[in-house]
């Protein structure tokens, strides 16, 4: 569209606005307050409820977050850092890009890319038609983008990860998954369990269940929805209804690619011959 | 009789009221520069979509109010920051009502911009000649998003700690600058003393100047410019009338109000 | 009267030499009573005796150089108006705007003098100490006989003095390889993912820690048995050596170098390492300068990161 055309668009506004607008006080300004007293209020309210569900127990959560986590410790080993959550959706491109050639996609390339889109769209639609039905290429455009922002914040929401300090989740694991009743079946059907009693069951599911926490299995699996879904690892949490008993379960462990070529998970063979059956029989036993 | 002396002491009232005012008008021009500001006229059919921005101005305004009063008990080093954090949540009085305004404060801000954008987009209203102001809205964003990773870190909880290092490692992966803006963000090798000091002086300082500057430049061009009719509206400042429109408009009202304007401005 | 004439142009001709002169030499005096001061006492009254100096000569030669400034009114504006209007331009207007022109320019040139005065030990503050060493040391970590053969340990350290422990510790997974002709071998890799920095984590049983005392401060020891070391944030996974197996990491974990002083392993610089071949002692890997996480240190992409290397 023309220059001159968009001027005189631009005059015929300011004519109309000053023929037939209203004054912005008190008319408008009505309006702006009462919404105004409305964000005070969600403000006021999120940081009650924030405070008022949490304990002062660093990572005691409410519904909205514990007030604060532990003090910073640079020497953390396995510590999972989340950001604010409106910055998830660039947290959740990360996970993405797994390759390193990829990472920089991830991590500068597409937020570059999107700020300048950003900024250039006045640049870019530069035509004068504002009613929505007639510019589907906007209204496609903003879609698209709102569904990728709300799907990214809502994955990097509900994104796994692995558990750090899971031991303190086995007492419920057993219960839930009934676990000590599990490993009294799998005792008593094992051929690899010859000679073992069923009284041992609920001492040999605990140490496994201890080994499993420790040997952060849940960085790539999940169970009982706990952990993380890396690098296609299953999901354990009914590793024992695939039927593939206790001797194999210490053969994968030992040597993953013999039992599973092509696997990406490390041998555990550094543990002892006892550690190995405990965390079968563990496996075994979440059914 | 007993009229005119009420009126002569509401005179004086008046005189009294408004002899400070008149002071600070002949002084300034204040006075009518407000009354121009909050008396102009926008769009008739101007409603509550348009108060997004506003709105987020609220909740900048209250950002700003709560995090001055914070930083009278926060104290920016990594031996007391943690400590001062949970004195102000657990023990001071209403700490914890400042402090949790100022942390969802910062949530709702972020999301009433970005609803703010939205409108504005679906409006249509970043069009000529409102560009610069889009381009001044989208810094806003940015400058707002960096006060978001720069607060982060305050607290120094281990969220705190590793969440800034990854932030701080995702600038690092940028070609040529990228180990530069690492560096100049850690203020050193490593994260430390120096880099909660620095984060604390943006966070605190240069950053909210910035905003400060662009939000009153933002606000300038938006009262200059005017505020744009719903997309929707039969009535929006600016629409094109056809000629139907124009003869009927004639006929019910014989002054054609925005035509002789019009052709006013033409001239102009 | 020519004779008075004469000697009132000699007399000012000395005055306004005597200005200038006596400013620098009050200036001269001022600095030498500066460095002195240093020293003793007396330097002060130098510089005392310097700045007074230089104060009344410079604002005697101020005020003579102004004087012509002063007494040459400006023609009133109402005038200077019609005047340019009715002369032709070139007989005045370029002698009426060169004034114009020597301001904006000299108002532009003092402005930037300024500006540059205060922005650039500004932005020089900023940045600089930022990328001067922060004065990493030697970490001692106590006997080597602390460290089985063949196992990992946990060990947690200060790696800086005089910081709050929040700032200082760091770990380290360190495994012995036993001798190599004679002289010991440790495998040190640190713990921060070459992704984008988490913490990576042992895959395997922990032991109970053991906390001792060493001159670099408080050590804590822990071994554990890992299969691999995995970082719980984006999924990146490293084999008992550090090298990358799965996930999105560019490189392998960056190492410790280490010595030994006294019986006592210590460790000193980080650097980066591109990939170990071999195992334990018998590792060969080729280290580079420390580079920031993310960054390939032997890739097509180098040349993005010119100012580490």
């Amino acid at each position: 569209m023309s220059t001159s055309r968009k001027r005189e668009e631009f005059a015929r506004y300011k004519a109309d606005v000053k023929n037939e607008g209203k004054s912005f006080f008190p008319y408008a300004v009505f309006h702006d307050a009462v919404m105004s007293l409305v964000v005070v209020g969600v403000i006021i309210g999120l940081a009650s409820i924030w405070y008022f569900t949490s304990g002062e127990e660093p990572g005691d959560a409410g519904i909205l977050g514990p007030r604060y986590t532990d003090e910073a410790d640079p020497s953390s080993i396995g510590f999972v850092p989340r950001p604010d959550w409106y910055f998830f959706f660039l947290f959740y491109l990360l996970r993405i890009f797994k390759w390193p050639e990829s990472v920089i996609l991830g991590t500068v390339g597409i937020p570059t890319i999107a700020l300048v889109l950003l900024l250039a769209v006045p640049f870019i639609d530069r035509g004068r038609e504002r009613r929505l039905l007639r510019r589907p290429v906007a209204v496609v455009a903003s879609l698209l983008v709102i569904a990728s922002l709300g799907i990214l914040t809502w994955k990097g929401a509900t994104a796994k990860e692995g558990a750090i300090g899971a031991e303190a989740a086995i007492p419920g694991w057993i219960e839930r998954g009934n676990l000590v009743e599990g490993a009294e079946g799998v005792i008593a059907t094992d051929p690899a369990l010859a000679g073992v009693s069923p009284e041992q069951a609920g001492q040999l599911v605990l140490e496994g269940a201890e080994l499993f926490a420790q040997s952060a299995c849940l960085d790539c699996h999940l169970f009982q929805g706990a952990g993380s879904e890396n690098l296609g690892a299953p999901d354990l949490t009914e590793e024992g209804l695939r039927g593939r008993g206790v001797q194999w379960q210490i053969d994968h462990l030992r040597d993953p690619q013999s039992t599973t070529p092509g696997s990406l998970m490390p041998s555990f063979g550094s543990l002892s011959e006892e550690q190995l059956r405990a965390l079968s029989v563990f496996l075994e036993s979440a059914r | 009789m007993a009229a005119r002396a009420r009126s002569a002491r509401q005179q004086q009232i008046e005189q009294l009221l408004l002899a400070p005012i008149n002071w600070i008008e002949e002084r300034s021009g204040l006075v009518s520069a407000t009354k121009r500001f909050l008396f102009r006229k926008v769009p008739r059919d101007v409603s509550w979509a348009q108060t997004l921005g506003s709105a987020t101005l609220t909740a900048f305004l209250v950002q700003l109010a709560t995090g001055v009063i914070l930083a009278m008990y926060y104290r920016p080093d990594p031996a007391t920051a943690y400590a001062s954090i949970q004195h102000i949540t657990n023990d001071l009085t209403w700490g914890w009502l400042v402090r949790g305004m100022h942390r969802w404060g910062a949530s709702v801000f972020i999301i009433l911009m970005f609803l703010h954008l939205g409108r504005v987009f679906l409006f249509g209203a970043y069009r000529y000649p409102r560009e610069l102001n889009w381009l001044i809205g989208v810094l806003i964003l940015v400058l707002s998003l960096l006060e978001g990773f720069t607060g982060y870190l305050l607290p120094w909880d281990q969220t705190s700690y590793w969440a800034t290092v990854v932030g701080i490692n995702i600038n690092g992966t940028a070609p040529i600058l990228g180990p530069f803006i690492a560096d100049f963000l850690k203020g050193g090798a490593e994260i430390g003393t120096e880099t909660l000091a620095r984060f604390y002086s943006l966070h605190m300082l240069l950053i909210p100047g910035g905003l400060i500057a662009l939000i009153g430049l933002h606000l300038y061009l938006v009262t200059r410019l005017g505020v744009v009719s719903p997309p929707w509206s039969k009535e929006a400042a600016g629409r094109e009338r056809d000629e139907v429109e124009t003869r009927k408009r004639g006929l019910v009202e014989p002054r054609p109000r925005g035509n002789a304007n019009r052709n006013g401005s033409d001239q102009a | 009267m020519n004779e008075s004439n004469e000697e009132e142009t000699r007399d000012r001709g000395f005055a306004e030499a005597l200005a200038p002169a006596g400013f620098a030499a009050g200036i001269i005096l001022a600095l030498i009573g500066l460095v002195i001061a240093g020293e003793s006492n007396s330097g002060w009254i130098v510089l005392a005796i310097g700045v007074v100096l230089a104060l009344v000569f410079g604002f005697s030669w101020a005020y003579r150089a102004t004087r012509g400034l002063r007494e040459t009114p400006e023609p009133p504006p109402e005038l200077a108006a019609p005047d340019v209007a009715e002369e032709p331009e070139d007989a005045v207007a370029p002698k009426r705007y060169s004034r114009g022109v020597f301001l904006t320019g000299a108002t532009a040139g003092v402005s930037g003098l300024i500006g540059a005065a205060v922005t650039v030990p500004i932005v020089g503050f900023a940045v600089a100490p930022a990328f001067v060493g922060q004065g990493e040391r030697d970490i001692d970590l106590g006997p080597i006989d602390n460290f089985p053969q063949g196992e990992f340990v946990i060990t947690t350290f200060d790696y800086r003095d005089n910081e709050a422990p929040s700032v200082n510790r760091r770990t380290a997974y360190i495994r012995n390889n036993g001798f190599i002709n004679e002289v010991p071998s440790f495998t040190v890799i640190s713990n921060r993912c070459t992704h984008l920095g988490c913490p990576v984590q042992p895959a395997g049983p922990t032991g109970a820690p053991v906390e001792l005392e060493t001159a670099s401060g408080p050590v804590s020891l822990t071994r554990v048995q890992p299969a691999n070391f995995s970082c719980p944030c984006h999924g990146g996974a490293y084999d008992t050596e550090g090298n990358r197996t799965a996930g999105p990491p560019v490189r392998a974990l960056d190492r410790y170098s280490f010595l030994i002083r006294n019986g006592n392993l210590v460790l000193s610089e980080r650097f980066s390492v591109s990939e170990v071949t071999g195992e334990g002692a018998n590792a060969r890997m080729k280290a580079f300068k420390l580079y920031p996480p993310g960054t390939h240190v032997d890739g097509p992409d180098e040349w993005m990161t010119p100012w580490v290397s």
